[in-house]
Parts: C-alpha cells; sequence; structure tokens
C-alpha cells in the first residue's frame, strides 16, 4: 500500500493523463496481466520494465486498444484517459488511437515515399484543409523527429529506403504527425545501433515537452535516462513503481532490486 | 525381355550399392570416421555407376539396333524387288513384321516369309545381344566400383559431381524442349508465310479469315487469312473474363485474407480451390448449355439481338473459371504483407478499410498484379470454353452479344479438321507462335512492372 500512496501524492503535483484500475488481461484462458494499476502523467516519460514475459507489452498495447485486433484477447478492469473509460462502449477505438500514437519495436515505414508516410496519419483524420498546411505538418513531425535534415531531399523517396534508425524516427515522425496526446513506444530502439538509439532517446526527451510518453525498454540505462517515472512488471503485476531515480538506486521490493542488479531477468 | 532388363539393370545397381556400402563397413573395422566417405556414398556411387551405364547401353544398343535391322532388311527387300517403291518395300518390311510377331499380315507371300525370318534372327540379336552386352557392363562397372572402394576413396565428392550432371542433364532437356518448340513455330510460320508470298502484313491486318478455302497447289490466297477478327475475338473475350474475374477475386482474396473468421476461412478457400480444379471442358458445356442461353433470353427479353453463342457468354464464364487463381494467388500475397505494417496503420487510427486500401494493397501491389497477368495467359490461352460457347465464324466485332471466335479455337479447327495436315499446320503454327510472341510480351511487360514495384517497396 505504499506504493499506492506515492502514486497519488505524485499524481497530485501533476496531471493524470491515464488511470489504469484493476486491469486484467487474458489471452484464451491464460492471464497476462494480473491486475494492474498505475497512474500515467501527462508531459512526462514513463518507462516500463521487467523480463521477458512480464506483460509490459500486452498492457502499452492495452492503453491504446491495439489488443482488440487479436481476436483471442479479452481486457477487463478500468482505463481511464482525461477520466473517460477507453473502454466504454461509446469509444471508437479508430478515434482512440488517433489520440494514443504508438511506436513499434520493428521500425515499419509503409511502402510509401516518406512525404506519404508522415502525412498518412493527417490525411486520413482530415487535419489538414490543403496541401500547403500538409506541407507544413509533414516538416514539422520530420523536424521534431529529428529527421528533416537528411530527409528533406528525398521525401519522394521509399521510406523503406532509409537506414534503420531513419526508419524509426520516420516512424514516430509519423506518429507525432498525428498530434497525439499519448505516445507508446514498444522497445523503440531494440532494434538500432547505438548511435541510433542515443539520436532516438534524445528525441524521447524533447518529445516530453508535447506529450505523455510510455516506453517499453529492456535497457535498464535507458530507462535511467529518458524516463522520469519507472514501473517493474512482473509476472503480469507491477511490482514496483515511482520516480526513476528512486527504483534504480533505492528500490523498495527485492524482486526489483534483483532485476535491475541483474541477478534474474 | 527389354523391359525387364531395365528391371535387372536397377537390381544389379541395388546388389553393388549393398556390396560396396558392406566392403566400405568392413574396410574401416568400426572405425567409421577412417573413410574418406561414408558407407553410404560408397554404395550410391556404385549404384549410380551401373545403373546409369546400364541403362545408356540398354537404349543405345536396342534403338541403333532397330534401326539397323530396318536398314538390313530394307536393302535385301530392294535386291529382291529392284523397281518397287519404297512405300512398297516399306510395306512388306511391316508386313514381315507382323507375320514374325505373329499378329495379321495385309499379304503373305514367299518374300514376306523369307523377310520375316530374316528379321526374327536378327531381332533376337538385337534382343539378346543388347540385354547381355549392357547387364555385362553394368556387372563390369559394378566391380570396378567395388575395388576402388578404400578408405581414401572420395565416393562422396564422385557422386555428388554425377548428381549434379544429372541435374544438369535435366535443366538442359526443359531448355531444349522450349527451344525446339519455338524453332518449330519459327519455321513453320516462315513455310506459311512463304506459301502467302510474303504478304505478311495480309496475315497482321487482313480482316478475312478462311484460310483453307482459297488453297491451290499449296499456295494460300492472301486475301484470306487476315487473322485480325481472331486477335480481335481474343482480346474481347479476355477482357469481358478479366472485367469478372478482378473485382470479384480481389475482392474474395481482401475478404478472406482481412475479414472472414478463421473458421470462414477454413472452409472458403479450399472451396475456391476446388473451384480451380473443375476441368475447363466443363466450364465450357456450362457455358453453352446454361449461360449463353440464359444470355440470349434475356437479351431478347430486354429486347436485343443476341446471338445464341455469344462472347459475354464465354468471357463471363471464363472469368468465374479464372476467379480461383486471382483470388487464391491474391490471398496469398495479402497475407504476406506483414502484420507490422498493419499495426502501424491501426497504431495512427486508421480504420480497417484505410488500412486495406492504402498500406495492405499497395504493399500486396507487385503479387496481384502477377496474379492478373496469370489469369490473362490463362484466358488468352484457354480453348475449350470458347470453342463451345463463343462460335466457331471468324466475326471482326466488338459487339459482346455477337459470336466471335479466338485463335486457340481456329487453330483446333485447323488442326482437327479434315484438311491434308501440311496444309492446315501452316496457319495453325503461325497463329500458334503470334499467340506466342504476345504472351512471352505480356510476361516481359509484368515481370518488368512487376520488379519496379519490388526495388520500391523492398
Amino acid at each position: 500500500m505504499t506504493n499506492m500512496r506515492m502514486v497519488d501524492e505524485a499524481s497530485k503535483m501533476q496531471d493524470v493523463k491515464i488511470e489504469s484500475r484493476g486491469v486484467h488481461v487474458h489471452y484464451g484462458t491464460n492471464e497476462a496481466i494480473k491486475g494492474v494499476d498505475v497512474d500515467i502523467l501527462d508531459k512526462t516519460v514513463t518507462s516500463f520494465i521487467g523480463p521477458s514475459g512480464c506483460g509490459k507489452s500486452t498492457f502499452l498495447r492495452c492503453l491504446n486498444r491495439m489488443n482488440d485486433t487479436i481476436d483471442s484477447c479479452r481486457v477487463t478492469g478500468k482505463i481511464l484517459m482525461d477520466g473517460d473509460d477507453i473502454y466504454d462502449r461509446a469509444v471508437d477505438p479508430v478515434q482512440l488511437r488517433a489520440r494514443v500514437g504508438m511506436v513499434f519495436q520493428k521500425p515499419n515505414p509503409f511502402p510509401k515515399s516518406i512525404y506519404d508516410n508522415v502525412a498518412y496519419g493527417p490525411r486520413i483524420h482530415g487535419l489538414v484543409a490543403n496541401k500547403a498546411d500538409l506541407d507544413d505538418v509533414v516538416e514539422q513531425s520530420l523536424r521534431r523527429a529529428a529527421l528533416w535534415t537528411e530527409a528533406k531531399d528525398r521525401l519522394a523517396e521509399p521510406g523503406t529506403g532509409l537506414s534503420g534508425g531513419q526508419q524509426q524516427r520516420l516512424c514516430i515522425a509519423r506518429a507525432i504527425a498525428t498530434a497525439p496526446q499519448v505516445l507508446l513506444m514498444d522497445e523503440p530502439c531494440s532494434a538500432l545501433d547505438p548511435i541510433a538509439t542515443s539520436q532516438i532517446e534524445d528525441l524521447i526527451d524533447e518529445l516530453r515537452a508535447s506529450f505523455s510518453v510510455v516506453i517499453v525498454t529492456h535497457s535498464m540505462q535507458q530507462a535511467a535516462r529518458v524516463s522520469q517515472k519507472t514501473a517493474f512488471f512482473h509476472l503480469g503485476e507491477i511490482v514496483e513503481y515511482g520516480d526513476t531515480p528512486k527504483i534504480f538506486t533505492n528500490p523498495e521490493d527485492q524482486r526489483t532490486q534483483d532485476y535491475i542488479t541483474g541477478r534474474f531477468g | 525381355m527389354i523391359s525387364l532388363t531395365f528391371v535387372l539393370v536397377i537390381a544389379a545397381g541395388f546388389i553393388f550399392l549393398t556390396l560396396s556400402r558392406g566392403r566400405a563397413i568392413s574396410l574401416a573395422a568400426g572405425d567409421l570416421a577412417s573413410l574418406h566417405s561414408r558407407p553410404s556414398y560408397h554404395g550410391l556411387h556404385a549404384f549410380l555407376w551401373v545403373v546409369l551405364v546400364g541403362i545408356t547401353t540398354l537404349l543405345i544398343l536396342s534403338v541403333l539396333g532397330s534401326s539397323l535391322i530396318t536398314a538390313a532388311l530394307m536393302g535385301d527387300i530392294a535386291d529382291a524387288l529392284p523397281d518397287s517403291q519404297r512405300i512398297e518395300r516399306q510395306l512388306i518390311l511391316s508386313d514381315a513384321m507382323s507375320l514374325s510377331r505373329g499378329t495379321v499380315a495385309s499379304k503373305d507371300d514367299a518374300l514376306r516369309q523369307e523377310v520375316a525370318v530374316r528379321f526374327g534372327t536378327y531381332e533376337a540379336i538385337r534382343v539378346w545381344g543388347s540385354v547381355l552386352i549392357s547387364l555385362g557392363l553394368a556387372a563390369l562397372i559394378g566391380m570396378r566400383s567395388l575395388s576402388r572402394t578404400t578408405l581414401e576413396f572420395r565416393a562422396r565428392n564422385s557422386s555428388e559431381a554425377i548428381i549434379r550432371r544429372l541435374l544438369l542433364g535435366c535443366a538442359i532437356i526443359a531448355v531444349l524442349t522450349t527451344v525446339g518448340i519455338v524453332l518449330s513455330l519459327i519455321f513453320e510460320t516462315l513455310v506459311f508465310f512463304e506459301n502467302l508470298n510474303w504478304r505478311i502484313d495480309k496475315y497482321l491486318f487482313g480482316t478475312r479469315w478462311s484460310p483453307l478455302s482459297g488453297v491451290s497447289a499449296g499456295v494460300m490466297d492472301p486475301d484470306r487469312v487476315g487473322a485480325v477478327p481472331l486477335f480481335a475475338g481474343t482480346f474481347l473475350i479476355t477482357i469481358i473474363a478479366m472485367l469478372v474475374a478482378v473485382p470479384i477475386g480481389l475482392l474474395a482474396a481482401i475478404y478472406l485474407s482481412d475479414f472472414a473468421s478463421k473458421n470462414v476461412r477454413a472452409w472458403a478457400k479450399p472451396m475456391l480451390e476446388i473451384l480451380a480444379g473443375v476441368p475447363t471442358v466443363v466450364y465450357g458445356f456450362f457455358a453453352a448449355i446454361t449461360v449463353a442461353p440464359f444470355i440470349r433470353r434475356t437479351g431478347e427479353a430486354l429486347g436485343m439481338n443476341v446471338a445464341s453463342e455469344s462472347a459475354l457468354a464465354a468471357g463471363v464464364v471464363m472469368g468465374i473459371m479464372i476467379i480461383p487463381f486471382i483470388s487464391s494467388l491474391s490471398d496469398d500475397v495479402i497475407n504476406a504483407v506483414p502484420q507490422s505494417l498493419r499495426d502501424g496503420s491501426y497504431g495512427l487510427g486508421a480504420t480497417k478499410a484505410e488500412t486495406i486500401r492504402q498500406v495492405v494493397l499497395p504493399a500486396a501491389l507487385p503479387g496481384i498484379v502477377s496474379a492478373v497477368l496469370l489469369g490473362i495467359s490463362r484466358a488468352v490461352g484457354e480453348t475449350m470454353i470458347v470453342v463451345m460457347a463463343a462460335g466457331q465464324g471468324a466475326n471482326l466485332t466488338l459487339n459482346p452479344l455477337e459470336a466471335v471466335t479466338t485463335v486457340t479455337v481456329q487453330i483446333v479447327m485447323l488442326i482437327t479438321g479434315d484438311t491434308e495436315a501440311s496444309v492446315a499446320a501452316g496457319p495453325a503454327f503461325t497463329l500458334g507462335f503470334t499467340l506466342f510472341c504476345i504472351t512471352l510480351g505480356l510476361n516481359i511487360y509484368a515481370l518488368r512492372t512487376v520488379r519496379k514495384y519490388r526495388e520500391l517497396y523492398d
């Protein structure tokens, strides 16, 4: 219960963007998430760490209802975004995902030009009135994803022709072009080399000014570098959630201690 | 006897396989690592040598023997009947062979009896000679392989070399067959054009097709070999077929891959594939007996003049025939589009329809294009449906309600008609060659397009 109290104290200081209460996820008969309560703050980077199979990616995918696309998956409990239940019948997952962007583990640019990749979201959501506005959105998104200088002369070339790190930044640009409020990142650097990783990490730090960012990562250094809040997942539960420096220097739970010191995981 | 020898040679191969392998094992004396090649390779090496040498010898000797015997007997008959025609001598020889085998001959006389006896002797020599020589050679080679089975012998490398040559041989056979077919098409086409006094323009641009009605002394009337109506008919029916097959096939594929539940997919896909297994002749009489009259009645009810055999009937049924090709292949390529791309699109708040139209289909386009082109090749080459449902008259029209004919139908008519083959073959081969050029061009164009897209999207 000390954890919960800490969550509440933290929430008072900053706006809570997403509240999760008693979330359970079942794949068929297998329970992947066993009751997760967490408050994700606005304009903050929250990282989810934990050993493979602990449910952190599954939980992340609950936050924009990506699990709806999997037939056998069943989500129970409450997830509130700005106080509204995102699993309410009235909520259209398509609209929700426009507000909660997602970047995946493997860069997945569409087989289209760099420009069309970024313009995809604004186009389908009708966010822009004319071509000039769209050009503007594309440029701004690419600038914020730190890809503009590299890509500005080759906007018409296919996005798949970029390097892995550039592709991932293109995917981030694509996600922020839709003007989401929350950005979910599922191990965004696991397929990238250290240089590309560090560029993405800088980017995440800048994105914090505008979005609430949630990042799943296997790298504890990365969690320590980019996030302000860290949640440690283990066997489908959050073992410990708190300020990142505290989790990494003075964890309360023995399992967190063991994981971050490399004794298991 | 000869066919039994094939079996014997293969049996000998197995015997030497066992012997060589056994010898290798006993040479190794329990330490298999001391052998360069594992025992089974020694066996394989012996088997390949024995079978290849035995069968090759057998084939060469028996075929060569046959022609030698024929030549010798023809010479004998020529000596006996110096002023006979070649065709008479051949008749005598075939009668003699029949007599010798105890079957019915057209005529029985002393010369035929004599030739028959000689044929019997030669034939026995040929059969026994080739059997014994090939078995003997096979045994010799087998013994050689057996004696070569030593610790150091590189049986694996040797047998792999033999197998590599066998594979090469098969590839060469396939390529040579293609080359042969194309060459014979070209040759016959040139002969046909020669018969037209090189009025190729009349063939390519003429609009009247009835090649066999104007034949005099082997020279065709260039005004009656205009192939335009045939190609127009082929074109018309292909277009109708693709208008039916592409939308239905593609939409079915999209439904199957992205909308259908697992259960629906589990029975719908095999059902579609069964459709591909229906013989075209069944589609043909379906078109002729059910669809064509239906179209005619409907047309008449609407006050239109519809022929009882129409391009529309043939085209629609052909389209139905092609649906499974397009849907099955497109379904495969649509399924091959990675889930990560779909997730990426859903993650940006796209609906299923937007995702399919803007992400999945563009990514699957090269495969879909090749599926459509495969369908077009099927449509262009299809014969049975058109023979039964579209008519035979070379009729230059683009009206789908009239009877038309296609290139393939005319080839069938020429070859199965009662005109002498040497006359009918010319136009048939020429049509075939033209069709071949068109499909080849189509395929090359398709491959280029597909490659261009692939470079863009990979």
